[in-house]
């Protein structure tokens, strides 16, 4: 039988790109396969998508070597509208691929391009959307929706295409865990029909374990390819691919297992444990928990109080209720919460953007009312979510200065400041770059470089990881360590559960406004099922540690504490 | 003109016409507030878009700008105005493109960033007549409905726009041209050769834009104060001349807007798409 | 804020076919133009509140007063300057100036608020679909579409991004008219850019979807032209019918009046 997808020497460079895109990739994927594809920032995951419906050649210029077949057929041979009809794609914008003003007019998009019926649309439309379970939402505006809503509608509307074979780049990304979990389980139900072909591209190991087969992509070249768990096994491999090893497996690797018997999941990992007769030591435990302790003695004055904060928007939407939070100086805060839990809204109450409807907050002591967006600004900064909705300079110099000059300092000092900013965020010679043409995590950098610039003392970052890969996210975060070191108070709003394990303080739990759980990640950590409540889960090693009975944060605390005939580890 | 009809056929150009004209009405409407005539014309920042849009994406950025005016209408003050509105919208980022190619030689850089002197006072001169037509289009038209005396409107929105473009459109298109060109965004190099008229007789249609464009507003503005002098006049002396001078502004006007369009026709703009495609050298070809 | 005026609500005027509503729009337009002297205009602009009412639309008064305020006082004053007329009521301004000025005024108000009813009972996707059923191409009311969908998020970032270069300390609200001017490039500039930044993916992914893959296409959402429509129209034609007659007898006019 004719193979969904064969790929022959594919290479792709983009035009005015000295590097290319891809480069020598042979791919073969059979009929009913579930391949997920893995690999860094640039490794030319996306690229090898829309290679396979013929975006590549026909939307861009650039130049192209190889062939692409898509049951037999090579994409150069027809029309993207033709190939569209074969091979579905959801992209990871999911705002940008939603065009409707409705729920059912965006599942029918596809099908009257196509030319279908109008019976027969309303047949495909009834059973997609109940396929992704959005049924009930045809006359909602897609607008509307929470991000893994609008990511299984994006699916569901190429879905009514009826394409015999998948791709989805990346369609987790912006989700929170429970909003990832429902795709994953459309995935899921698609695997079990032989008739559809899955290819999802993917950076979170938790998520691939259920795929037949793995292929990792590096600088362009296929690095490795094969059954999913062997892969997912091969701990040096995925580091030496920037893309993040189970925890658990990693834990076990580290302990000196063969590859072919590491544990994957929590699960497997906790049976192994025991089977093995290993056990936690409880000195070393108490260890840990005694320098979270000491940690919290060292903090500072009261920086941020919140008392009985409530915020409703204009429009009557009640955002937050009752909030009491008090932050130090010196802490680093994670504020957790599903998308739309409110935790944005809260943080944006610290440097005075939001007014509290009812209740006060105070900065410093004082009313964030009485000092101002502008005053709060040099107090507290925030570094938003999207770097893109700050950046507007020529050259990063310009950006980061933009801050100091504005509150009119002298020439000189906007100097030193940028320069000191730079080196914080660990671009020193980046200063006549142009920021537009940085990476995703470089511009979150310029970002960070550029709230630095003021000297704050508090530093808010909302979602700083989302869109970046696990070296980039890693570096992210150890920059926002040291800046903690170095006194800087640090709030993070985030549904990356493994960065708050390993690099939080304190974790607040936003859930419908309110906070429902508040104190040390390790204590928070260990409320599994109020977590799930809140549409959250705790990190693989988080489990297992739980299921020992001690809560532990990283791979590395587990190894520090674990021992192995009465020997301890290290 | 065509290419303002084949530029349909590019799945970009179609999304640049929506992402242009859904920003351009997305930051209209917080300066709904400040209004110089209420309803009719307000002072916006906004407005330095249309002609950024028309330098950067050609006739989607034209089409942009009249499409996001009239959405800009749907959030208040849609009527029988909103026409003109698109009219005059549309020729504000039509006239920058349209005739930027006619002032630089062949061979010579004409890319649209801003970044000479002699582009800067090309950008400055086009902005100005872009401006001029717009009015000449709305003024002209809510007078010949008789909505609004033509010489109060014309010369405010003339200055509106020039402002708003003068002050804003050199810095945006410095940083904004690099990143279009980038992503592959320009309108040269979305669209072939061959889907663009080549110019005919270009410096006459240079000339001929200017005519109608300045003459259109000047005549106007003579005709309009001529009349408003009758009516300071006619306080005294009552009662006074003619009562078809409504339709008077609406005829006078006719032979400058069918210049503007004419001029339309004889400027190409082949010749950027050209430029842009040599520029790219041979693996530019799709 | 939801920018949009639309209103969900089930009346018979929100159930017409969006193509009546687009004729009688239009019908209104050309009704509020049939008259110049005021209390005829009150008489259609009465008409035109009573169908908002049976609309339920009229709330939506509440967010445009202002502005039909404004446009109204601003027409009265220029025509009563602009326009000459035969009896003086003070200086140089003549009782028909006024008057002409009050009724344009009123015109003015009246196609605006006609338009507002119009787009309070007809959802985008109807108007776009009804403009493709009169003959428009759809490409270009899938841009249209496309654009009034998108104003609501693009809005959104706007807000977002001012919010951004305000806590880094930029100040909109001092400076003189060119420098305020001026301050808006930190945010019109990431405005465009987020934007512009996702024409690839977005005509990736409607090429994905098949845009353009047959030069024509079937639609999902029918229109359908009722009885109630054709009743309406008329209804409304016989209306506009016996308004001319009324015009052409010689009433509704304004006497004395000259620009």
């Amino acid at each position: 039988m004719e193979n969904a997808v064969s790929i022959e020497g594919l290479s792709y460079r983009y035009r005015g790109q000295e590097r290319p895109a891809l480069d020598g990739v042979d791919l073969e994927v059979a009929e009913g396969e579930f391949v997920v594809v893995m690999g860094p920032s640039g490794a030319g995951k996306s690229t090898l998508c829309v290679s396979l419906n013929g975006l590549i050649p026909h939307f861009f210029r650039g130049r192209m070597e190889g062939e692409v077949r898509i049951r037999g057929r090579s994409t150069r041979e027809g029309k993207v509208g033709e190939f569209a009809r074969e091979v579905g794609l959801v992209f990871q914008d999911f705002e940008a691929q939603l065009f409707s003003t409705n729920v059912a007019l965006e599942v029918a998009f596809g099908p009257e391009n196509f030319r279908v019926e109008r019976e027969e649309m309303a047949r495909r439309v009834e059973s997609v959307l109940g396929r992704v379970r959005l049924e009930g939402f045809e006359g909602r505006q897609p607008a509307t929706l929470s991000g893994g809503q609008k990511q299984r509608l994006a699916i569901a509307s190429v879905l009514a295409i009826e394409p015999r074979i998948l791709c989805l780049d990346e369609p987790t990304t912006d989700l929170d865990p429970i909003g990832k979990l429902g795709v994953f389980e459309i995935a899921e139900e698609l695997k079990d029909r032989d008739d559809v072909t899955l290819i999802v591209v993917e950076h979170e190991t938790e998520e691939t374990l259920d795929a037949d087969r793995i292929v990792v992509l590096r600088d362009g070249k296929i690095a490795a390819d094969g059954p999913a768990r062997e892969i997912l096994r091969d701990v040096k491999l995925l580091e030496g691919s920037r893309v993040q090893p189970l925890q658990v497996a990693r834990f076990f690797h580290e302990m000196g297992f063969w590859q072919a018997q590491l544990p994957l999941t929590p699960a497997e990992g906790t049976k192994e444990f025991r089977r093995r007769d290993w056990r936690v030591n409880p000195e070393r435990h108490r260890e840990l928990v005694a320098e979270d302790a000491k940690r919290g003695e060292a903090y500072g004055e009261p920086l941020i109080e919140v008392e009985r904060l409530a915020h409703r928007y204009p429009n009557g939407v009640v955002a937050l209720e009752d909030v009491d939070l008090v932050v130090r100086q010196g802490e680093f805060l994670a504020v957790l919460g599903q998308n739309g839990s409110g935790k944005t809204t809260l943080v944006k109450h610290f440097n005075g953007l939001l007014e509290p409807t009812e209740g006060s907050v105070r900065v410093g002591g004082e009313e964030t009312t009485a000092q101002g967006v502008r005053r709060l600004g040099q107090r507290v900064g925030y570094v938003f979510q999207n770097p893109d909705h700050q950046i507007f300079s020529d050259t990063v110099s310009e950006e980061v200065g933009f801050g100091p000059k504005i509150r009119g300092m002298e020439e000189g000092e906007v100097e030193e400041r940028v320069f000191e900013a730079l080196a914080a965020v660990g671009l020193e010679g980046y200063e006549g770059e142009d920021p537009f043409g940085l990476t995703k995590g470089e511009r979150q950098r310029v970002a960070v470089a550029s709230v630095l610039a003021v000297r704050p003392e508090v530093l808010i970052l909302d979602e700083p990881t989302t869109g970046l890969d696990y070296a980039e996210q890693r570096s992210m975060m150890d920059l926002v360590k040291r800046l903690n070191d170095a006194g800087s108070t640090i709030i993070v709003v985030t549904h990356t559960m493994w960065v708050v394990a390993e690099y939080a303080h304190r974790a607040a739990v936003v859930r419908d406004g309110r906070v429902v759980l508040s104190g040390p990640v390790r204590e928070i950590f260990t409320e599994e099922n109020q977590l799930r409540d809140a549409s959250l889960r705790p990190p693989h090693i988080v489990s297992l540690g739980n299921s020992l009975g001690f809560p532990v944060l990283s791979v590395e605390e587990m190894l520090r504490v674990t021992e192995v005939d009465g020997r301890e580890m290290e | 003109m065509k290419e303002i009809f084949t530029m349909w056929r590019h799945t970009q150009m179609v999304v640049l016409v929506a992402l242009s004209a859904a920003i351009y009405a997305a930051v209209l409407i917080p300066f709904k507030g400040f209004t110089i005539i209420p309803g009719f014309t307000e002072v916006r920042p906004a407005n330095v878009f249309p002609f950024v849009f028309g330098l950067l994406f050609g006739p989607a950025g034209a089409w942009g700008a009249a499409v996001g005016n009239l959405i800009g209408d749907f959030f208040g003050t849609l009527g029988i105005g909103s026409i003109a509105g698109f009219v005059g919208n549309f020729f504000l980022g039509f006239i920058p493109y349209k005739m930027w190619g006619a002032f630089f030689r062949r061979g010579e850089n004409m890319e649209t960033n801003v970044n000479s002197g002699k582009k800067i006072a090309v950008y400055v001169a086009l902005v100005i007549l872009a401006s001029a037509v717009c009015a000449v289009w709305i003024a002209w038209f809510n007078d010949l409905i008789g909505f609004v005396p033509f010489a109060a409107l014309a010369s405010i929105i003339t200055v509106n726009n020039a402002i708003a473009g003068l002050v804003l459109g050199p810095i945006f298109l410095l940083v904004l041209y690099p990143r279009v060109k980038r992503w592959g965004l320009l309108w040269t190099e979305i669209m072939p050769p061959d889907e663009v008229p080549a110019s005919r007789l270009q410096f006459l249609g240079n000339l001929l834009m200017w005519v109608g464009g300045i003459g259109a507003l000047v005549v106007g503005l003579i005709l309009g104060l001529g009349l408003y002098d009758q009516g300071i006049a006619a306080a005294g002396f009552a009662p006074s001349a003619g009562g078809a001078s409504g339709a008077v502004i609406g005829l006078a006007l006719l032979p400058f807007l069918a210049l503007i369009i004419f001029a339309s026709f004889l400027l190409g703009g082949r010749e950027q798409v050209e430029a842009a495609e040599e520029e790219a050298g041979p693996s530019g070809a799709r | 804020m939801d920018p949009f005026l639309y209103l969900d609500r089930d009346t018979f005027v929100h159930r017409l076919d969006p193509r009546t509503k687009m004729f009688l729009l239009v019908g209104a337009f050309v009704l509020t133009f049939l008259f110049v002297n005021p209390l005829y205009q009150l008489g259609v602009l009465a008409l035109v509140l009573l169908f908002g009412a049976l609309a339920r639309s009229l709330v939506n008064l509440k967010r445009i007063w202002f502005i039909l305020v404004m446009v109204g006082l601003m027409t009265v004053i220029l025509w009563s300057i602009f326009a000459s007329g035969e009896t003086s009521l003070f200086w140089f301004v003549e009782r028909e100036a006024v008057l002409y000025g009050i009724g344009i005024a009123l015109r003015i108000d009246i196609t605006i608020i006609a338009g507002m009813i119009f787009l309070s009972t007809t959802r985008n996707e109807e108007i776009a679909t009804g403009l493709v059923k009169l003959g428009l191409p759809y490409r270009f009311a899938f841009a249209i579409s496309t654009a009034l969908r998108l104003v609501p998020t693009i809005a959104a970032t706007g807000s977002t991004i001012g919010q951004a270069q305000r806590s880094r300390g930029l100040d909109l609200e001092s400076g003189n008219i060119i420098q305020r001017i001026r301050k808006n490039t930190p945010l019109l500039i990431p405005v465009f850019v987020s934007t512009i930044r996702s024409t690839n993916v977005f005509s990736m992914a409607l090429e994905s979807k098949g845009f353009g893959a047959s030069p024509d296409r079937t639609y999902f959402l029918r229109l359908a032209m009722g009885r109630r429509d054709v009743l309406v129209l008329l209804v409304f034609a016989l209306l506009l019918g016996a308004a001319a007659a009324l015009r052409l007898m010689g009433y509704g006019g304004l006497e004395g009046f000259s620009r």
